[in-house]
């Protein structure tokens, strides 16, 4: 690529990025592609890479880099190879100091681009056209791929096989073992090929009616486009929308005193269960469990995201919140009609405003956004939530596993692992149960398995740059600029803020001024530390952060959109929110003074944390 | 016409009285009509200024000064304009049209609770439109007028301006120039707290959805004069949410003179000079006004408005002074392909060009 000096700001090489003390040979437990290699030095260096903190705000696990192939196996077969969107083909990624970077591969060939054209126009129509039936094969795909995966057996070795293998039944336990763990590793990758099937029709859709939107009403609000299109009863909110439920069926059935703040899931359980009423609302529990406490504990793309089914704590927080709420009068309900109303008087004010010509247009892409974008909406909780929460726990199985024959000394260091290496140590395993032969696992995998664990402990004090390499002269990948909002405009405001500043602009994404304390939040798990009228400042949210929303008085994040989780939760909140700062949680400490301005969407430092 | 009555309260006038009335008479008028709130007052119709000349023996003067100018001749010109205004500015107002303002003047400072309360008196355009008005002089503004006696001078000397030299030379220039007339408006002057000016549309980006507010302390003298860099504003038509706002420290800002005539200019207490000077039921208020007076003239409006100090908005909200954007670009049209239909769009938006090679 040719080296023209962009007007957008300079990042720092990604080979002049140095290992962080103590992690000489970090590399090793990175694929071989995934590295920033001196056989591709001059092109990687002429390549624009960003961090991808929305789906990798924490070092990358080894095992958990599956988390990045097979979705961008996915993305790129149905964007590149399926769709052929004409300037865009798929993402690559590359790892530094265990941060994951990527970047998008156009396509510069003007007659490649026309011939891609005709290829998408056909195919993209098609899928436009029969949305309905499409997505309805989708979801029925979906569950029975999630019904598979719950079935699926992740076999012991034993002693001796059962009498079934002896009368030709089943098959030997060291192949149900290998056939176990590759169609779990099958299953994964045809989730992530489901997941991107729909997802790119369905945010151009939206794209393409707010780029309409701002070129008649240029000053229109990203929110408001939003607003008009968000869904009203889209699955996303039924887990909270039943808590809500129940908390309402405890204090009916005079059960709500159970509730109490500081309580365990099971001290609640075991007080219930000593009543009549009790057991009746744990019954009730029961039947909501299945699927919608299989809501995750975060965006599902690293094991330690788990489900509400793992991490009971989650839910139970919530519930006492609402019991709490609703005994002191509050109003808990999600105001679906007022959001309703207020969807339609949007679509219907700023109609008025459109020339008698565009009207049609605009109903047009309204309704085509209105269409597909449940799906949008809805995948979430089938793939990166469903699905994956029960699929890294079939991971875990096989951790278990090998801990009981001692090649690791914990089933979760399983994803310390590659997959790779988790089927070599699988090999070894079936290999010496059979022969009976003396395993080298367990020597030989803990020591990897520590140093590995320390490593990543310490890229976790490291600050990773927003982007490495040379920006674009112009973004012009749809996919980068839909799901990561990357803008001429974004990257120009990383670049100064290279420089640092007590100034970090993102987007707007939902209205009001707010001064108050910083709470830099860096996973799920710390949310407990966050105090009444905290400013949340995070790489970004997932639905799993839903307690914390009404303890808040405004969010910043590093990177998402106007649709990101935590622009669409501040709007219903009517929380100031700026998103997509790029390095808030680099840049602000805990303790901090901030000003959100989630109008205008800039954050202040205001002054330092005491002390 | 001779029938056309010498004076009338603004809220009476329709803008078919335009002819007689003036086109500034007849806009506060009809806008009175469509329930936009407009200070009180009342005009003066054409008929009136035809009493003056009559009654005072002035078409004599007039018409000897006129016959001897030379067109293009500056010295001369000016020699004629001195002529007849100072024959005019000798002349009383007839004793008919004295009686009626100083009735027309008791009902407003009846309405507004003052004896002598002040009034802007301008004078009110006959079919012409703005811009060649301003040629012919029909553009004179009176300020802060207390008192019957002064609003007589005022609405005077709106009438000499008909002479001024360049109204003369234009009229002479002009193959068929009507006879020269106006109209005068008289309206109650708003003590305002704050005032300022909105665009119903982003003039900057031609939006549509959005109104542009620019509001300051005071009078709106310090805005409309550029004196102060006012709060700037941009809210949302749609939602009446604020989208963008910049608060500026305002230094200044102009108050009524306590001795009762015009207006003075002082500093803007520190406390308030860094502070949004409009809360949300003001911008509330203002936005819908906005609407209604767009919505009244059906098209975009750049609109003077004002409100009165002590009230609580939406009461106490004035409109001023309404007049068309002209000067808006219009919103960018988006590259949609023929017929603007929406699959070719969302196709356009993964990078398939358009038929007919159209750039994106």
């Amino acid at each position: 690529m040719a080296s023209t000096t962009p007007a957008t700001g300079s990042f720092p090489s990604p080979y002049e990025v140095e290992t962080l003390p103590g992690c000489e040979g970090w590399e090793e437990m990175y694929p071989y592609y995934g590295r920033f290699l001196e056989s591709r030095r001059e092109a990687d260096e002429g390549r624009f890479w960003f961090w991808n903190s929305m789906h990798f705000p924490e070092p990358m696990p080894a095992f958990d880099v599956i988390c990045i192939d097979s979705p961008y196996q996915g993305i790129g077969s149905w964007q590149n190879r399926v769709f052929a969107v004409p300037p865009a083909m798929g993402i690559d990624w590359r790892v530094v100091n265990g941060y994951i970077y990527i970047t998008g591969n156009p396509v510069l060939d003007p007659e490649k681009v026309a011939e891609r054209a005709e290829v998408f126009q056909k195919r993209a129509g098609y899928y436009y056209e029969n949305w309905d039936e499409l997505y309805g094969t989708w979801r029925s795909n979906m569950e029975q791929l999630i019904k598979e995966l719950s079935e699926l057996e992740v076999p012991d070795l034993p002693e001796y096989e059962p009498d079934e293998v002896v009368r030709g039944e089943q098959n030997t336990s060291f192949y149900r073992v290998q056939d176990a763990y590759s169609r779990t590793l099958r299953m994964g990758d045809l989730m992530w090929q489901h997941h991107f099937e729909l997802l790119l029709l369905g945010y151009g859709a939206y794209q393409t009616l707010a780029e309409f939107c701002k070129a008649n009403l240029p000053d229109i609000p990203d929110q408001h486009i939003a607003q008009m299109v968000a869904g009203i009863d889209v699955i996303l909110f039924r887990p909270d929308q039943e808590l809500r439920r129940l908390a309402r069926l405890a204090i009916e059935k005079g059960v709500d005193g159970a509730f109490r703040q500081g309580r365990t899931p099971e001290e609640i359980d075991a007080e219930l269960a000593q009543s009549e009423a009790g057991r009746e609302w744990l019954e009730e529990l029961e039947k909501v469990k299945e699927p919608w406490f299989h809501m995750a504990t975060g965006d599902g793309l690293y094991h330690f995201y788990r489900s509400w089914l793992d991490e009971p704590a989650i839910p139970y927080a919530s519930l006492i919140g609402h019991v709490a709420a609703l005994r002191a009068g509050q109003e808990i309900e999600r105001p679906t009609e007022q959001i309703r109303e207020e969807r339609d008087r949007l679509a219907d004010g700023y109609r008025e405003l459109l020339d008698e010509s565009q009207r049609r247009t605009f109903d047009d892409l309204l309704n085509l956004s209105r269409r597909v974008f449940p799906y949008v909406e809805e995948h979430k909780f089938f793939c990166d939530y469903w699905f994956l929460t029960s699929w890294w726990n079939k991971i875990r199985e096989f951790g278990a596993l090998l801990a009981r024959h001692g090649f690791l000394e914990d089933g979760e260091d399983v994803f310390h692992l590659t997959r790779h290496e988790v089927a070599s140590a699988l090999d070894e395993l079936t290999l010496t149960w059979a022969t009976g032969g003396q395993p080298a696992g367990p020597s030989h995998w803990p020591p990897i398995v520590a140093r590995r664990k320390e490593i990543l402990e310490r890229f976790k004090q490291w600050n990773p740059p927003p982007a490495l390499g040379t920006p674009p002269e112009k973004v012009m990948d749809p996919t980068l600029i839909m799901l990561w909002g990357i803008t001429d405009e974004r990257i120009r405001d990383w670049a100064s803020q290279v420089e640092g500043g007590s100034t970090l602009s993102g987007a707007p994404a939902s209205p009001g001024t707010v001064e108050g304390v910083a709470r830099v939040v860096r996973s799920v798990d710390q949310i407990g530390d966050v105090r009444e009228g905290e400013i949340l400042v995070c790489g970004a949210t997932s639905p799993a952060w839903a307690p914390i929303f009404s303890k808040i008085s405004a969010t910043v994040t590093d990177v998402g959109g106007v649709m990101s989780h935590a622009a669409i939760v501040c709007r219903e909140y009517g929380l100031p929110a700026v998103v997509g700062t790029g390095r808030a949680t680099a840049t602000i400490k805990t303790g901090q003074r901030v000003r959100v301005d989630g109008t205008n969407g800039v954050v202040t430092i205001l002054e330092d944390a005491d002390g | 016409m001779a029938e056309a009555p010498l004076t009338q309260t603004l809220d009476a006038l329709r803008s078919a009285d335009e002819p007689a009335f003036g086109g500034k008479s007849a806009s506060l008028g009809q806008m009175l009509s469509g329930g936009i709130p407009v200070p009180p007052g009342f005009a003066l119709s054409t008929a009136a200024f035809h009493a003056f000349v009559r009654e005072s023996g002035l078409q004599r003067t007039i018409d000897d000064a006129l016959s001897h100018m030379t067109v293009g001749d500056v010295d001369s010109v000016s020699a004629a304009s001195r002529t007849i205004s100072e024959a005019m500015r000798f002349a009383p107002v007839p004793a008919a049209v004295e009686e009626e303002i100083a009735a027309r003047y008791a009902e407003v400072a009846k309405a507004a609770g003052q004896e002598e309360p002040p009034v802007a008196v301008r004078s009110s355009a006959v079919g012409e439109d703005s811009s060649e008005a301003t040629f012919a002089g029909q553009q004179e503004t009176y300020l802060w007028v207390r008192g019957v006696e002064h609003v007589c001078d005022a609405v005077r000397d709106c009438w000499v301006s008909l002479f001024s030299p360049p109204a003369i030379s234009y009229r002479a220039r002009l193959a068929s120039a009507p006879e020269p007339a106006m109209g005068v408006t008289v309206q109650l002057m708003v003590d305002a707290a704050v005032s300022g000016v909105m665009f119903t549309c982003n003039p900057v980006s031609g939006d549509r959805s959005m109104i542009a507010l620019n509001a300051s302390w005071g009078l709106g003298l310090a805005v409309v004069g550029g004196e102060v860099t006012p709060d700037d504003l941009l809210v949302s038509k749609v939602t009446g949410e604020v989208v963008r706002e910049q608060v500026h420290s305002k230094e200044v800002e102009y108050v009524p003179d306590p001795q009762g005539r015009g207006a003075v200019r002082v500093d803007v207490p520190a406390e308030r000079r860094d502070v949004r000077c409009l809360d949300d039921a003001a911008i509330a208020a203002l936005v819908d006004v906005a609407r209604r007076v767009e919505r009244f003239f059906g098209s975009a409006q750049d609109i003077e408005w004002a409100i009165a100090r002590g009230a609580q908005p939406p009461e106490g909200v004035y409109i001023v002074q309404s007049r068309p954007v002209t000067t808006a670009p219009p919103a960018e049209k988006p590259p949609a392909p023929a017929g603007g239909d929406a699959l070719s769009m969302v196709m356009a938006t993964f990078g398939v060009k358009p038929a007919g090679g159209g750039q994106r």
